[in-house]
């Protein structure tokens, strides 16, 4: 996860020579990562074509369409075309939607992001706290606890999570919304700004639908969020541990220092910039679990677009999306390391 | 960090969850639940799909309709009458005056002819039909024609059955009329608006498109100006839902009012329901069980009748096929008047056991069974796996995409397919022959691709020719007769597609929904649709 | 899936401060250590006699189960738990209880093929390419970064729609993604190690560099990669899980505890059964798993002492 973060930790003096040579790193990843995706796309048994003009379509529409896809073309210079309009900021049109893909992945994606940061607010504030309590408590029943929570959010499998949540807090107790970004009736009714119904509403200022969104988002963001919760509050105990046994810590309390001084004020202030670095990696660590969540609660993000593009062989949008995670994975491993480089006094 | 802080947001949160449901629609918006994996255009040159059926039925208007109780029964829709002419080769329509699209243009007949040409120019999945009576992209401007702003003329290049055109014409979204200056707007590189109406909309139906999000939402507004009078909900939203059980919840909780594709344990559940009302749509299609007569083994016909003996019709009928399908067994789709009772096969494993042993293969073999992974497919297939075995033959099954399925299909790179076909939209018997029979060129190069008969390679030249013999038999006794004669031939050759049952599809609905019925050929109009509260 | 691929590495690096003198020396203090510390924590305790459970059950999974995992019995189908059926029936009339136990030997299946492939390769990759340096080390590295840039269940999903769906695939498309945190690792490791004194002097008295990854540099690795393996391991199962439940994993009539939530998710409303009983099975498996491999860092992590 951390990709960067170990093979590269340079110096102050090497700062400008080490961004340089890690953009070149990041675009040999994504250029490696979108090859991969492309022939992986191609030996797949789905074929395009098909999916477009059906299965009872005769032998000279399939052809038209075959030859109007250019995949009468050798593998390599299908690739060839495809680096090259991807140069031009053109990802090629999405074969099942016939919009751009740019035009789709823009559509998708807020949903996507609307549900992954409402998911790591909350797995940050439920985490924290619980991994503070657990190194406090080192070694006895309250980190235990918290450990057997943490290890929880790792084991639990997120899909059977929701069908399960659906049917308690939606169907049983109906404090939950169901499926869907918003109740039906409402969709469409905001006009679309951000793309973040959240904000879209609250500029509108249509409360009832911002009621509606919030009723909607609470329960897959909570059972996404278990995840980061998990992982954030397990770290956040162990950066606390290490603290806690510094030199500093035991001056602080010699010179009297209330305990919650010593915890909050100077222990969780110096694991400030480590766990900033965490929450980030978690929040990519998100766009996996959402693949599977937003097949669930039918949320019309990247993960369903994602998967119902793969499964029709729509390899256009495949790949939009692949590079798309792929930037934002290492835009978050190189955040996560300037944050360290910059403010961690150690890799000065 | 302030816990006073972190609570107090927890309870915000909680309070608002706490708040009473919606729970009901509003009572001038119809909602409907329905999967959209297999809508990807609009287009009615290039839809594929039952699902856009539905949807372009209330965007678009076509010349005629059939009646969604008897679909026999042809309704005047932008046509006010027609007439086949004597010799049977061309048919006049007359347009209805004074209809205008949504745009405000009045629609003519020569909107009508210009979107008959454009499904033929583009040749994408509907110019099938079309093509299959003779019409071609050359010919298509000489054969359907304008003579005057109320009148199309369509000639048919070749004899056919004149209500077979006429049945195409109501069923297939390729007959929709189209507003020919709007869409030429969005024209680009002489595409006649492909890649514009992929996504968009230029009808004259009821319903006004307002948004279309791919596998997401789909939202109509009422049209004004519609020529029948305005439809009775303002706005239609269409919400794209796969899960079953997600489409049971919502249902229970009122938040939509129609869902389709439901799966059987939960249209169970809902039959019980007092708020929920479950209809029963019967299809033209039919689910099947079809070899490949490449492979040696199914080229013998004692296997195939092995096979067709090894299929336990009552078990999936009673215990599978609920709500999906009721026993049917020939080609030819229930309710015609040309179709044969059900020659009542049976399980046998005894009698397939020697038809086996006659065969040369008295130890049974081993095979595969491609199928698509969703219900029903899937349980049919593990069922005659279990009932193959019983004789000995080992099946491996081997699930996948439709995509996967139909394309090995395609390919004639399969054993055994358990599937689902038969046009059958079209309330005709030439309809069914001609998807699942019909094989005029047996070679692999012939690649009739759509003919699902040439998928399996099997070929009876006197079957075809009969097939052909009917198709233009005006005198409709005898083409009856046959009809008849073609499946009981179909039954003594052992054809290599084994029909099991027939199509049904099953919509649950609010109980205050009114005037909502499902149509055989999935253009439901939701026009008369209201709500009873 | 991504709780075990986000375990940081630093906290293993760490743990090789003081480097023992020989790595055979420090294996067995390890182990003596290890076994006694292990035991010392009830929950890493729980987690081992889970684990050992499943391995008996697996085992005697026949004898265990109470009726044929794969006989079909239309007349009795969706049966609540009961006496005869203590987990209930599912849509075909099956016992769920036996569907589990036999279910037990695919999960095992899975894991162990996944671990069997996925081990040595990282290790392999991760110990050369720290070793070497270089651009051995550069080409190596690049490409854990494009299988590492990317979140594992997705890839995962992308390699099994080009093998086709299926058990086998499934854990070929797993193993796949698996590797390269073994790896990254083991590489890490290796940095730490390679100008360790011990190893230093095999290097003057003219070991080749195949004799010292082997007998010296891979062995030291180990217990890491080990911990590491069994932390994968939940994560092994929920990914199978996962590809199940998109219908890309283990097909029917194969028990496997992914599938089955995936078809019995039909029937979830009334049946409850159907889909609870194999989501707990994963959820307590899992769960094992994950307190064994947090139990077995702690104990190899010296700076929890």
């Amino acid at each position: 996860m951390s990709a960067l973060s170990l093979s590269l930790s340079g110096g102050g003096m090497r700062h400008v020579a080490g961004w340089s040579h890690r953009l070149g790193t990041v675009a040999v990843t994504l250029l490696g990562l979108l090859t991969l995706t492309f022939f992986i796309g191609r030996v797949m048994p789905l074929d395009p074509v098909l999916s477009i003009v059906g299965s009872d379509a005769d032998q000279s529409t399939y052809q038209q369409v075959y030859l109007q896809l250019g995949l009468d073309r050798p593998l390599y210079v299908q690739f060839g075309y495809y680096l090259r309009d991807l140069l031009h900021g053109d990802l090629g049109m999405a074969l099942l939607t016939g919009n751009p893909v740019t035009t789709d992945i823009a559509r998708v994606f807020p949903a996507t992001i609307e549900l992954a940061t409402v998911a790591i607010i909350l797995g940050t504030f439920a985490g924290v706290p619980l991994g503070v309590f657990a190194a406090t408590h080192r070694g006895r029943l309250g980190d235990q606890i918290v450990r057997v929570l943490s290890l929880f959010g790792y084991s639990v499998p997120i899909f059977w999570f929701g069908m399960m949540g659906l049917i308690i807090f939606y169907a049983w107790l109906g404090w939950a919304g169901g499926a869907g970004r918003v109740d039906l009736a409402y969709d469409g009714l905001v006009q679309s700004r951000s793309g973040i119904l959240l904000i879209d509403a609250a500029m509108a200022g249509e409360w009832d639908v911002f009621r509606s969104v919030i009723k909607h988002i609470t329960l897959p963001a909570c059972i996404l969020g278990l995840h980061s919760m998990a992982y954030i509050s397990r770290m956040t105990r162990s950066f606390m541990l290490a603290q806690l046994s510094q030199e500093y810590i035991i001056t602080a309390r010699v010179k009297g220092l209330s305990e919650r001084q010593v915890i909050w004020g100077h222990a969780f202030r110096n694991i400030l910039v480590q766990l900033l670095t965490i929450v980030a990696l978690a929040y990519g660590g998100l766009l996996e679990g959402a693949v599977l969540i937003e097949t669930v609660f039918a949320w019309p993000g990247f993960g369903s677009y994602l998967t119902s593009s793969l499964m029709l062989g729509d390899m256009n949008a495949v790949m939009g999306c692949v590079l798309l995670v792929g930037l934002i994975f290492v835009t978050l491993n190189l955040l996560a390391d300037a944050l360290y480089q910059v403010f961690d006094p150690r890799t000065r | 960090m302030k816990m006073p802080k972190l609570l107090g947001t927890c309870a915000i949160a909680l309070s608002l969850m706490a708040m009473p449901a919606l729970a009901k629609t509003p009572d001038d918006q119809l909602i409907v639940g329905i999967s959209m994996t297999n809508l990807l255009s609009l287009d009615p040159a290039g839809a594929t799909g039952n699902d856009v059926v539905e949807i372009n039925a209330n965007l678009y208007d076509g010349l005629v309709e059939l009646d969604p109780v008897d679909t026999s029964k042809i309704l005047p829709g932008l046509a006010e009458s027609w007439t086949i002419a004597p010799d049977g080769k061309s048919i006049s329509f007359k347009i209805r005056s004074g209809v205008k699209f949504h745009t405000g243009n009045p629609l003519t007949a020569e909107d009508a002819a210009w979107s008959l040409h454009r499904v033929l120019k583009l040749n994408l999945a509907l110019a099938s039909p079309w093509k299959s009576y003779g019409f071609t992209a050359q010919n298509v401007e000489q054969n359907i024609r304008a003579t005057d702003p109320t009148t199309l003329v369509i000639t048919l290049p070749e004899p056919t059955d004149p209500r077979m055109v006429i049945y195409t014409l109501g069923t297939s979204v390729s007959g929709n009329v189209l507003d020919r200056k709007k869409v030429m707007e969005h024209e680009k590189d002489g595409d006649l608006g492909r890649v514009w109406l992929t996504t968009n909309a230029a009808g004259s139906g009821p319903f006004v498109l307002n948004e279309w999000r791919a596998k997401d939402v789909l939202m109509m507004t009422r049209f004004d100006g519609y020529w029948r009078g305005q439809a009775k909900m303002r706005r239609v939203i269409m919400r794209n839902m796969t899960e079953s059980q997600t489409l049971r919840l919502m249902i229970e909780r009122g938040d939509i009012d129609i869902a389709t594709g439901m799966s059987v344990p939960d249209i169970e559940a809902m039959k019980k329901n007092p708020n929920a009302v479950v209809q029963a749509v019967k299809r033209g299609n039919i689910y099947y069980v079809a070899m490949s007569v490449k492979d040696s083994k199914f080229a013998d016909k004692r296997v195939r009748q092995a096979i067709r003996s090894l299929i336990d019709y009552d078990g999936i009928n009673t215990t599978v096929m609920p709500n999906y399908g009721i026993l049917h067994q020939r080609p030819v789709q229930m309710g015609l008047p040309a179709t044969l009772p059900n020659p009542g096969y049976k399980l046998d494993v005894a009698g397939a056991k020697k038809l086996l042993a006659e065969a040369g293969q008295p130890n049974g073999f081993k095979t595969t069974i491609r199928v698509l992974s969703d219900p029903p497919f899937i349980n049919i297939a593990t069922n005659l796996q279990s009932t193959l075995a019983q004789a000995g033959i080992q099946a491996e099954v081997l699930p996948g995409t439709g995509n996967q399925v139909y394309g090995a299909m395609r390919d004639r790179n399969f054993e055994i397919i358990v599937g689902r076909g038969g046009g059958g939209a079209e309330p005709h018997p030439h309809s069914s022959l001609r998807a699942l029979v019909y094989n005029p060129d047996n070679r692999d190069e012939a690649k009739l691709t759509n003919f699902q008969g040439w998928r399996t390679s099997f070929i009876s030249p006197e079957i075809n020719a009969l097939i052909e013999k009917a198709e233009v038999e005006k005198d409709a006794k005898k083409q009856i007769e046959m009809y008849q004669e073609i499946q009981k031939l179909y039954d003594s050759q052992v054809g290599a597609i084994i029909p099991v049952s027939q199509m049904v599809d099953t919509v649950v609905m609010g109980k205050d929904i009114r005037g909502y019925v499902g149509h055989p050929a999935a253009t439901t109009r939701l026009r008369e649709v209201t709500k009873q509260r | 899936m991504a709780a075990t691929t986000m375990t940081t590495t630093t906290a293993n690096v760490a743990a090789y401060d003081g480097t023992p003198r020989s790595s055979s020396q420090a294996l067995r203090q390890n182990l003596a250590r290890g076994a006694r510390r292990l035991t010392r924590n009830p929950l890493t305790v729980a987690g081992l006699v889970v684990v050992l459970g499943l391995l008996l059950l697996a085992a005697f999974a026949p004898w265990i189960a109470t009726h044929d995992p794969f006989a079909q019995n239309l007349s009795k189908t969706l049966q609540a738990p009961g006496a005869e059926h203590w987990f209930g029936t599912d849509e075909y009339g099956r016992d769920i209880f036996s569907r589990l136990v036999h279910g037990s030997r695919i999960t095992l299946y899975i894991i162990s093929l996944v671990t069997i492939v996925v081990g040595p390769i990282g290790l392999a990759v991760g110990v050369i390419s720290g070793y070497f340096g270089g651009w051995v080390d550069t080409v190596f590295m690049r490409i854990t970064d494009i299988f590492i840039s990317f979140p594992g269940l997705v890839l995962a999903l992308a390699f099994v729609a080009a093998l086709g769906p299926g058990l086998d695939h499934a854990i070929i498309a797993i193993a796949l993604t698996a590797w390269p945190p073994i790896a990254r690792l083991a590489r890490a490791e290796t940095l730490s190690l390679r100008k360790a004194d011990f190893v230093v002097a095999v290097q003057l008295q003219g070991a080749s560099s195949l004799r010292i990854l082997v007998r010296h540099i891979a062995p030291m690795c180990l217990s890491s990669v080990i911990v590491r393996l069994t932390m994968n391991m939940a994560g092994v199962i929920l990914t199978a899980a996962g590809l199940g439940f998109l219908g890309l994993g283990a097909q029917p009539p194969i028990p496997e505890w992914g599938a089955m939530i995936s078809s019995g998710r039909r029937y979830m409303m009334e049946c409850w059964w159907l889909v609870a009983m194999p989501g707990a099975a994963i959820m307590m498996v899992s769960l094992a798993f994950n307190l064994l491999g947090d139990g077995l860092r702690d104990v190899l992590d010296p700076r929890s002492e």
